[in-house]
């Protein structure tokens, strides 16, 4: 172009702001819904890097009289808290040096090899040093972490796990939410709140309405750790998830916690037979700014293994609450299902993440959860939000309420169990009445401000909160208050159901009450049937046996049957 | 244009000794991390700094309390900053926030990841929840039970800003000093 070409102003008018001019695709493709979301190069330095960073450790280990001398290139004196306490208490140091002399190539190989069982990797893996366990699966790419999943996980029947929650913390509107939750199929069901106070009157909203249904639907409530446990061990929550841990040394130290004070939280669980399982997940560290300049696989990786460590039977991980670090990097979608996959090696349950918001795009979303969904994972999602994502206070899941019917097609489509099922609308309506007016009763029992009913109603019908009628929460916070204030327990609960004739819900939820005196739901990746029955099944009795095709869990009979019967096919015999 | 002016006003922050434990019952304690109005002068969503603490005293100050600014220069940890607020206001009461404006008010007697109300998603707080937060910490101290501020809840705050806030977040690292006890700051606006 020469200068005769360009469009001279006249200096009549202002002069004119010239922007380059725009290809309509590049506008078009501008306006696309993840042009919203954040991404960010790689900066090696910090840390934020998925996989592979430079400052990431070469796997090693020396092993001297039974202890671990020298780890990842650290001498023992060399060690933080959190290399002492994996080289203390989660590498079995008989295998070590037999598990790191394995060429990692090889290793990442048999996790793949379907002619390799299980229990034969298992044997080594829980043996290895976090840079060696880093080392092996970086030389998987994401088709071949599936594999690897598919045979790794504890568990031989996947699950999945759901958030029920509400904005405005509306206990009616929770109660019918869990039952319907419960009938579509989660064996586990997750509370947290937008105002702290408000967690012992949610936790014992969702606790009634789970137990509406089939009956061994666990539930839990995230908050703060001790009112956490302190919910649990009153029985109105069924097990434990958001106890957290982190991969570096200051993240912990900020929240006046080290490896042992976990393990000692975590012991007051099981000391009253609960479940729990704790929660870490990439990004978390960068999150505080805290990342040491390592890999995000690698911090998570030494998370695995401070949960071992502890003796925890398991994890929740695959970014969680800071997905949107690790995916805002390349190979970040990757690395949450890789650290899946670590768990699983760690013979861990693992509660696959899947959990919260991380992108606008619809096909971003679904292309994430692919990994633990074709697999199968103990928890597919963690949760899955059974309520509109804008009720949900882990600020948004990545499939929500809206999805509930997409992804029942999606295991139609792909013949792959992904823990949930077609539900009819009257089923449903009949479940959360069912549920709300059992929550009516208790509450009044108690002497809590009373569930109207118009509250009842709006609750039977509602799609989310903002169907619901407003309601005090001030005066709720006082009732929660007073509940534990008084030592309310799940018994007390059990109680007033059973004299009000709410026979099955107190039935239920005094077989999940039970089953702490029993402590077989307190195995690995333990889960209850659902039946009512409060049969459990778990990594010891529902081994993962999968060795390739005709092995393994298979998506066939009754529960296929179950599969196929969604809303809106059409019967041939009908035209 | 005189309009514009006052939008445009600086917030002009002053260290004026280290803190002190406060002995006035009718106070509330804003703490403020190292990098606030320094690193950056507005929150992720853009919300200038100096109109967030304008509206926060605005609505502790209608109550009849009395707003005191300290700034926390060893650690950046939201839930940690606003409970050593909260210990050294002479109610008990404190407002905790951060550059990228994540906001929660703490009291003395709670642990630091429980607190009495927390504003976690920074781009969702508007000038109007900010002068609401600023209120309620002050029926706090006054000893009522007011209703908690409305949470906003927006289930994309996350995937536009996480990674966003995350490398703000790694920037104030740089401006922690380990060192340096809290400073009692002097407020003023040009």
């Amino acid at each position: 172009m020469s200068d005769d070409d360009k469009h001279i102003a006249d200096g009549g008018g202002e002069v004119e702001e010239t922007s380059p001019k725009r290809s309509k695709r590049f506008e078009a493709l501008d306006k696309r819904e993840v042009t919203k979301d954040g991404f960010v190069n790689e900066w090696p330095e910090v840390g934020f890097v998925a996989m592979e960073s430079p400052n990431d450790p070469d796997p090693s280990v020396t092993v001297e009289d039974g202890e671990i001398t020298h780890m990842d290139g650290k001498d023992r004196d060399e060690f933080d808290f959190i290399d002492r306490f994996i080289a203390d208490y989660a590498i079995n140091v008989d295998k070590a040096e037999e598990a790191m002399e394995i060429d990692s190539v090889q290793f990442a190989r048999d996790l793949v090899d379907i002619n390799v069982p299980r229990e034969e990797i298992v044997e080594l893996s829980t043996a290895m040093t976090p840079a060696k366990l880093v080392d092996v699966v970086n030389h998987l790419d994401t088709a071949e972490i599936i594999m690897a999943m598919k045979k790794m996980r504890t568990r031989q029947t996947p699950g999945n796990q759901c958030h029920v929650t509400s904005v405005e913390d509306n206990v009616a509107q929770i109660a019918a939410d869990a039952a319907e939750a419960a009938l579509r199929g989660f064996y586990e069901a997750e509370n947290t709140v937008g105002v702290a106070r408000m967690a012992p009157l949610t936790a014992l909203a969702q606790q009634i309405g789970a137990q509406c249904g089939r009956g061994g639907v666990i539930t839990q409530c995230a908050v703060e750790e001790a009112t956490e446990l302190e919910l649990g061990m009153r029985g109105m929550t069924g097990y434990a998830e958001t106890v957290s841990v982190y991969g570096t040394e200051d993240v912990f130290k900020d929240g006046d916690d080290t490896p042992w004070s976990k393990a000692f939280l975590a012991s007051g669980y099981a000391s009253r037979g609960l479940k729990m399982r704790y929660t870490s997940g990439a990004g978390s560290e960068l999150n505080m700014g805290q990342a040491e300049g390592k890999s995000m696989f690698y911090l998570e990786t030494r998370c695995v293994l401070v949960t071992k460590g502890c003796g925890v039977q398991g994890l929740q991980n695959g970014g969680i609450s800071c997905i949107a670090i690790p995916t805002s990097v390349p190979a970040g979608v990757k690395e949450v299902a890789a650290e899946n996959l670590v768990t699983m090696m760690a013979d861990l349950e693992v509660a696959s993440g899947n959990d919260q918001t991380f992108t606008h795009s619809d096909k971003r979303r679904t292309a994430r959860m692919m990994p633990q969904f074709l697999a199968g994972t103990d928890f597919i999602f963690s949760g899955y939000s059974a309520v509109p994502n804008y009720d949900n206070m882990f600020a948004g899941s990545t499939f929500d309420s809206y999805d509930f019917d997409e992804y029942n097609v999606m295991q139609r489509d792909l013949q792959v169990e992904g823990g949930t099922k077609p539900v009819d609308e009257e089923t449903v309506l009949e479940y959360r009445e069912r549920a709300v007016k059992a929550l009516q009763v208790v509450f009044e029992e108690l002497g809590f401000p009373p569930i109207t009913d118009e509250e009842v109603e709006a609750a039977i019908y509602a799609d989310g909160s903002k169907d619901m009628p407003e309601r005090s929460t001030a005066d709720d916070i006082q009732a929660a208050e007073e509940m534990m204030d008084e030592g309310i327990t799940g018994a007390d609960v059990v109680a007033i159901l059973a004299k009000n004739g709410f026979k099955g819900i107190a039935e239920n939820m005094l077989g999940i009450l039970k089953s702490r005196v029993a402590g077989d739901y307190i195995q690995t990746s333990s889960i209850f049937q659902g039946d009512g029955e409060f049969d459990v099944l778990s990594a010891v009795n529902d081994p993962n046996e999968y060795q390739g095709p005709g092995t393994g869990h298979r998506l066939t009979g009754e529960d296929w049957e179950e599969k196929k019967k969604i809303r809106f096919a059409v019967d041939p015999e009908d035209i | 244009m005189a309009q514009a002016t006052q939008q445009e006003r600086k917030l002009v922050l002053t260290e004026a000794g280290v803190a002190e434990e406060g002995t006035k019952s009718d106070e509330v304690v804003i703490a403020i991390s190292v990098g606030f109005n320094d690193m950056k002068d507005e929150t992720l969503a853009g919300v200038r700094h100096a109109n967030v603490i304008r509206e926060m005293m605005a609505g502790i100050e209608e109550e009849g309390v009395t707003a005191r600014i300290v700034r926390f220069y060893d650690n950046l940890d939201l839930g940690v900053i606003g409970l050593r607020g909260a210990k050294l206001s002479g109610s008990g009461i404190g407002i905790g926030i951060q550059t990228r404006g994540t906001t929660l008010i703490h009291q003395e007697d709670l642990v630091p990841l429980s607190n009495l109300e927390l504003f976690p998603q920074a781009p969702l707080i508007d000038l109007e929840t900010f002068r609401a937060i600023g209120k309620n910490a002050a029926l706090y101290a006054k000893g009522e039970t007011p209703e908690p501020v409305p949470v906003a809840n927006d289930p994309m705050a996350r995937p536009t800003y996480q990674a966003l806030a995350a490398l703000w977040h790694i920037k104030e690292m740089g401006y922690k000093d380990k060192d340096k006890e809290p400073m009692e700051m002097e407020v003023s606006f040009e």
